[in-house]
C-alpha cells in the first residue's frame, strides 16, 4: 500500500497540471468521404490571453494586425512544433506525421486570443481520427461537440485517457 | 485503479477549466463595476481554485509526503508545513510576478517561461540537497533514538523552502491578470486566498502520509533509520527527476 502510494505521488510530481486552457474548434468540409484540409482554431483562455495580448499587441489597439500576427506565429506558435502542436493525426489506428500548419492567423475575440491554421492533407475520413492533448499536461486542450464544424459528415467527439494526461479524440463518420 | 485515477484527473481539469473561465470573467466585471460583492466572489473562488489546483500534480505535496513518511511527526506539524509551503509559494509568485511585470514589462511571456524554468531547476537542486541532508541525518542518528526532536526544525524549513520556492504559475496567472486590469490589491488578495486553499490541500497530503506512517511505522521502530534513509533517497531521486524533467525539452 505504502509503496503504491509513494509511486503514485512520485509520478504525479513529474507532470505539471494545466495552467493554460485551449478550446479547439475544428472546421472541415467533407465531400465523398474525402477532404483536403482541416482548419483548426485554438481559443486560448482569457487569463493566458491577457498575458499574450500584453506582450504582442505592441501598438495597444486591442487588435492583432498582420505584423503582430506574424510575430506571434514566429515566436509563440512555431515553438509548439516541439509538442506536435498538441495535435495528432491517426490513420488506420496509427499516428502519422502531422502536416505542417499553414495560413496562420492570430486574432482577438471576446478578450481571448485565437490561433487559426490549416492542416492540408489528402484526408480519407474513414479510418481517420485526430487527437488533441498535451502530454505534459501544462496545457489542457478541450474539444466539445459544439466546437466542431464538420460539413458533409458527422463529427464524433470522445475523451481519450492517456494514463497521465487527458485528451480528446475527433472522429469523422 | 488507473482508470479511477485518470477520471479523477479529468474531473480536476474540468473543474479548473470552469473556474478559470469564471474567475476571469468575474475579475473583468469587478473592473467594470468595482463592486465589493464581486471582489469577495473573486477571492472566494480563488480559495477554491487554490484548493483544487493543489490537488493536481506538483506543489510540493510529494516532498511533504516523503518527508513525513521518513520522519515521525504529528498532524499539527503537517498543517504547519503545508502552510509554510503555501506562504513561501505565494510570496515567490507575488515577487516573481510583480518583479517581472515592472522590471521587464515587455517580452513578458517569454521571460515568464524562462524564469519559472530557472526557478524550477533551482528548486530541483535544493530538493536533491534536502534528500542528501535527510540521508546524512538518518545515517548519523542510526543508533540513537528520539533524535527527531532536535533535527526536525532545520530540515522542515529546508523542505518547505525547496518545495515552495517555485512560484505557482496558477497564482502568477491570476495575479498578472489582475495587474493587467489595474486591480493590484485584488491580485494580492486573490493570491493569498488561493494559497490558503493550496496550503490546506498540501497539509492534507502530509496528514495522509503520517497516517500511513503510523500504521506501518510501528513494525519498523528499531530500524527506523532505514526508513528515514529510504525517505531521503526518495527525496533525492525526486529532485533528480524534477531536474531532468526540467531539462527534458
Amino acid at each position: 500500500m505504502k509503496s503504491l502510494y509513494l509511486l503514485v505521488l512520485f509520478t504525479l510530481t513529474l507532470f505539471a497540471h494545466p495552467h493554460t486552457f485551449i478550446d479547439v474548434y475544428p472546421t472541415m468540409v467533407v465531400k465523398d468521404g474525402k477532404a483536403d484540409n482541416i482548419r483548426i482554431t485554438w481559443k486560448i483562455d482569457e487569463m493566458t490571453s491577457s498575458m499574450l495580448i500584453m506582450d504582442v499587441d505592441t501598438n495597444g489597439d486591442g487588435k492583432i494586425d498582420s505584423k503582430e500576427s506574424k510575430y506571434i506565429e514566429e515566436n509563440y506558435f512555431n515553438i509548439f512544433a516541439d509538442y506536435n502542436f498538441y495535435t495528432y493525426l491517426i490513420i488506420k489506428g496509427k499516428k502519422v506525421e502531422l502536416p505542417t500548419p499553414i495560413n496562420f492567423v492570430a486574432t482577438i475575440e471576446n478578450h481571448r486570443v485565437c490561433y487559426s491554421f490549416d492542416l492540408k492533407y489528402n484526408y480519407v475520413v474513414k479510418n481517420m481520427a485526430f487527437e488533441f492533448g498535451d502530454t505534459d499536461m501544462y496545457t489542457a486542450m478541450v474539444l466539445k461537440d459544439e466546437f466542431t464544424n464538420i460539413a458533409g459528415a458527422k463529427a464524433v467527439v470522445s475523451g481519450v485517457d492517456n494514463d497521465f494526461y487527458y485528451g480528446y479524440r475527433l472522429e469523422i463518420k | 485503479m488507473m482508470e479511477l485515477y485518470s477520471s479523477f484527473i479529468k474531473q480536476i481539469v474540468d473543474w479548473q477549466y470552469e473556474l478559470n473561465h469564471f474567475i476571469s470573467s468575474t475579475i473583468r466585471e469587478v473592473n467594470d463595476e468595482s463592486s465589493l460583492t464581486l471582489s469577495l466572489t473573486v477571492i472566494g473562488i480563488a480559495f477554491i481554485y487554490g484548493l483544487i489546483h493543489a490537488v493536481g500534480p506538483g506543489h510540493g505535496k510529494a516532498l511533504v509526503a516523503f518527508y513525513f513518511t521518513s520522519n515521525k511527526s504529528d498532524y499539527k506539524k503537517a498543517f504547519k508545513m503545508g502552510y509554510l509551503i503555501a506562504i513561501i509559494h505565494t510570496f515567490s509568485a507575488l515577487i516573481f510576478t510583480f518583479g517581472i511585470f515592472f522590471i521587464l514589462k515587455s517580452f513578458f511571456r517569454k521571460n515568464f517561461n524562462e524564469f519559472s524554468s530557472i526557478a524550477m531547476s533551482i528548486s530541483a537542486v535544493m530538493i536533491m540537497l534536502v534528500g542528501c541532508y535527510l540521508i546524512y541525518e538518518a545515517y548519523k542518528h542510526r543508533k540513537e533514538r528520539d533524535t527527531e526532536v532536535k533535527k526536525s526544525k532545520k530540515s522542515e524549513l529546508a523542505v518547505a523552502f525547496s518545495a515552495g520556492v517555485v512560484p505557482c504559475p496558477g497564482v502568477m496567472t491570476i495575479v498578472l491578470f489582475c495587474i493587467v486590469l489595474g486591480q493590484y490589491s485584488l491580485g494580492i488578495l486573490s493570491a493569498v486566498a488561493m494559497s490558503i486553499g493550496m496550503g490546506l490541500t498540501i497539509s492534507l497530503a502530509g496528514i495522509f502520509s503520517i497516517a500511513i506512517n503510523k500504521k506501518t511505522g510501528s513494525l519498523l521502530n528499531d530500524k527506523a533509520y532505514i526508513l528515514e534513509m529510504l525517505g531521503g533517497l526518495f527525496v533525492l531521486l525526486l529532485g533528480s527527476f524534477l531536474f531532468l524533467a526540467q531539462h527534458h525539452h
